[in-house]
């Protein structure tokens, strides 16, 4: 072979099946960050709750989803749920009765653990002074939720929000394995075809570096616009991911001085 | 939220005093902030506490409107005694507005919407009238250049004027004010002292937390000081200071005016 | 429901145990290198030559933007082209194993992780440790040794825990270029027996034991390297230098 790793001609060739992949992955992506978000508040507010038992459960729950390799979690999900007779062709058999079902309860309650956690360090970077003041003004609790707390929690957790997304965009190349034909399924098929063991995967990589990075900046103008009440802190969260180093699921909660 | 039949509350504030305080205690596990603490301030009283740092006079006024949770005694504001029920909670804080030590503005909202969102919310103000409450109260603290400003670009003073407006258009009949120039730098004490004052002309209920004599000796109707979580000392402004009775005061405003 | 024999499941519990042994290894190797290199690049690109930091930027963002999966096939599949093209014909007789892959895979993409810890570290420090080092004449080597280094570890401590607990819930992704490891286990012994939720539900609990017995113990670390701050430096440097 030449010294140049990638074949023009089979990567254009590839380009449709891997824009099919492309979108797959998006669909996958996309499902399950809409469903695990809205599993989160719940869990998190048992989690945040005075209550005992609630909030045991819901620990644990964040322990398993989040401490379980998502690989194992896929398989737990379809070689175990998928194969109950009663889930597959009870009510829930649009979850688990196809891969594509079982894959998304999978990425959904795993990203739904990691959401429980940044939702709750966000709510509790909330200054409780500020709290307090709505208290002070009359305002009833769950107001104060949605119009103070959660606010502010948004522009608390951005940052652990959107490394939380990116890592699970690149966490669904995994989906490959049930049988899914996302992008990493694609390119897996094309160099299966041709033996060629660069155009396809770096093609492939190209397309998750490129949505990777639409994600990037879109939280990046996202933060901005949150934060337009506090110009210095604009120009640190514009410094910040132009060294395009967030670390994913890895960052803390960036403070965010109010 | 207002359960309360109409006629009560008016027979409640004639025969009432605006704060009624008596036996209050509180206990933070086993360290006594409030040992039994008796005052009556009377509607339209100005009434000034004073005291070293951990004698209780923070905790007593946040006890006032429920930030804290009293453990014995009695509260009776405006008629309205104070008790574990919720809604007790929610009619007392619409009758009383407060002021803190770090302003405590809502930094996501501009000065006019930090003002606007209580009224809006509890009293189900439109917008644009909620506006117009919001304007002239934030006129009345010399605010009106800086509506549109966020809390993050407006000086220490004019955040305190802000959060003073924004307490007033609750429409409260006593406003309680806990330390409010002590996070000030020292120039811009004297605006904030200034609006405090001239609120004070306007027959409002104060009730403050603060070391700052000349405006005791102004304002007050009345000057408490405390020491371990007791009232040691109360009287008019003038005896107070120029003829302390107790060793406590003495030391106490020795060490202050020095 | 169960239909597993005693001498059946003791032959599965070999198999996971042998699988868990080959996870834990690589691992390990993978952390260690991955840790030997991000160290060292987050040093390096600390120069501001404009070449270093185009070449830190890019090599960031490619192994940050794309999955990890990815990764291991590239190397797994195309690494004796790779090596070929480094190493002339000598490559093409150096078979890679997906063992290979994946410790090359995760250090890869880690080592991009912990450079930008480390360089985050490194600029958090009070510049006086530098001007400090140099005024006392103090060698770079040694200054970088037993000054600058340990308090960027102390410094990193927090983020490198969060990456060693990730990483290892990752290692799982080798297993589909072919390593018999723990998760390939515990699928052959899932699929046998028809008994999934015992077997998988295991190996999860495995990771999580084994991830809350580490961040126990660096938690540990942690106080010590404290305690370190305040009353012997000396020993906290020779501890984090080990």
């Amino acid at each position: 072979m030449n010294r140049l790793p990638i074949d023009p001609a089979l990567a254009w060739e590839s380009l449709p099946a891997l824009l099919d992949g492309l979108k797959v992955t998006m669909i996958i992506t996309a499902i399950p960050l809409v469903l695990g978000l809205a599993l989160a508040f719940p869990i998190c507010f048992a989690r945040m709750s005075e209550r005992r038992l609630p909030a045991l459960l819901a620990e644990i729950f964040v322990v398993f989803f989040r401490g379980a390799p998502l690989l194992i979690l896929l398989y737990l999900v379809y070689y175990g749920l998928g194969q109950i007779a009663a889930l597959r062709e009870g009510p829930f058999w649009i979850l688990f009765g196809s891969p594509f079902g079982c894959a998304i309860v999978a990425l959904a309650l795993n990203h739904a653990a990691y959401m429980t956690e940044v939702l709750r360090g966000s709510l509790m970077a909330v200054p409780g002074g500020i709290v307090e003041a709505s208290e002070a003004l009359g305002i009833s609790r769950r107001n104060i939720f949605i119009w103070v707390r959660m606010p502010l929690a948004i522009r608390y957790g951005l940052k652990a929000y959107q490394n939380e997304v990116i890592s699970f965009i690149k966490g669904t190349a995994i989906v490959s394995v049930v049988t899914i034909t996302d992008l990493t399924a694609v390119a897996n098929t094309i160099f299966e075809q041709t033996y060629d063991p660069f155009t396809p995967i770096l093609c492939a990589a190209a397309f998750y570096w490129a949505f990777v990075n639409l994600i990037r900046v879109g939280f990046t103008l996202w933060g901005r616009w949150l934060n337009r009440h506090n110009a210095e802190i604009v120009e640190v969260t514009v410094a910040a991911p132009v060294r395009g180093t967030a670390l994913r699921r890895l960052a803390g909660l960036v403070k965010v001085t109010p | 939220m207002n359960a309360r039949p109409h006629d009560l509350k008016a027979m409640g504030e004639a025969a009432s005093p605006a704060i009624l305080l008596s036996g209050l205690t509180k206990h933070y596990g086993s360290h006594r902030a409030l040992g039994g603490v008796d005052l009556e301030v009377r509607r339209g009283e100005k009434v000034v506490i004073c005291g070293p740092s951990g004698s209780g006079k923070s905790t007593l006024i946040r006890c006032i409107n429920a930030l804290e949770r009293h453990d014995g005694g009695r509260i009776v504001v405006n008629g309205i005694e104070l008790t574990a029920d919720e809604g007790t909670v929610q009619d007392i804080r619409q009758e009383v507005g407060m002021v803190f030590q770090h302003f405590n503005l809502f930094p996501h909202l501009t000065a006019l919407e930090n003002c606007m969102l209580a009224p809006q919310l509890n009293r189900g103000l439109t917008k644009p009238q909620a506006e117009k409450l919001a304007m002239l109260y934030l006129e009345r603290v010399h605010l009106a250049d800086h509506v549109r400003k966020y809390p993050s670009r407006l000086s220490g003073g004019q955040q305190q004027r802000v959060a003073i407006a924004r307490a007033l258009c609750m429409e409260p009949r006593i406003l309680l004010f806990d330390e409010p120039t002590s996070a000030l730098d020292p120039e811009m004490v004297n605006e904030v002292l200034g609006v405090m004052e001239e609120l004070a002309a306007s027959g409002v209920t104060m009730l403050c937390v603060t070391h700052e004599m000349g405006f005791a000796r102004r304002v007050a109707d009345r000057c408490v000081f405390m020491d371990h979580g007791e009232i040691v000392e109360s009287g008019d402004a003038a005896t107070f200071f120029e003829a302390p009775r107790s060793e406590r005061l003495r030391g106490f405003l020795a060490q202050i005016l020095r | 429901m169960t239909n597993l024999s005693p001498a059946d499941l003791a032959g599965y519990l070999r198999q996971l145990g042998e699988g868990a042994l080959i996870t834990l290894e690589l691992f390990l190797a993978s952390f260690a290198f991955a840790f030997v290199f991000g160290v060292l690049i987050g040093v390096v690109t600390l120069s501001r030559n404009r070449l270093v930091q185009a070449a830190w930027r890019v090599y960031a963002s490619i192994f940050m933007g794309v999955p990890t999966l990815l990764v291991i096939f590239l190397v797994f599949y195309g690494g004796s082209a790779m090596l070929m093209t480094v190493l002339g014909e000598l490559g093409s007789e150096i078979d890679i194993s997906p063992f290979g892959a994946g410790v090359t895979a995760l250090a890869v993409v880690y080592a991009a992780y912990i450079a930008e810890l480390v360089r985050g570290a490194i600029e958090n420090l009070p510049k006086g440790q530098f001007e400090g080092a140099r005024a006392l004449a103090i060698p770079p080597i040694i200054m970088w040794g037993k000054v600058i280094l340990p308090q960027v570890m102390r410094l990193a401590l927090p983020g490198l825990v969060n990456v060693w607990s990730f990483m290892l819930k990752e290692t799982p992704l080798v297993s589909l270029a072919g390593l018999q490891d723990l998760v390939a286990a515990s699928k052959i012994a899932a699929g046998a027996t028809k008994e999934p939720f015992i077997f998988f539900i295991a190996t999860a609990l495995v990771f999580i034991a084994f991830s809350a017995a580490t961040l126990k113990l660096a938690t540990i670390l942690e106080i010590r390297l404290d305690r370190g701050l305040r009353r012997e430096p000396n020993a906290r440097t020779a501890r984090a230098d080990a």
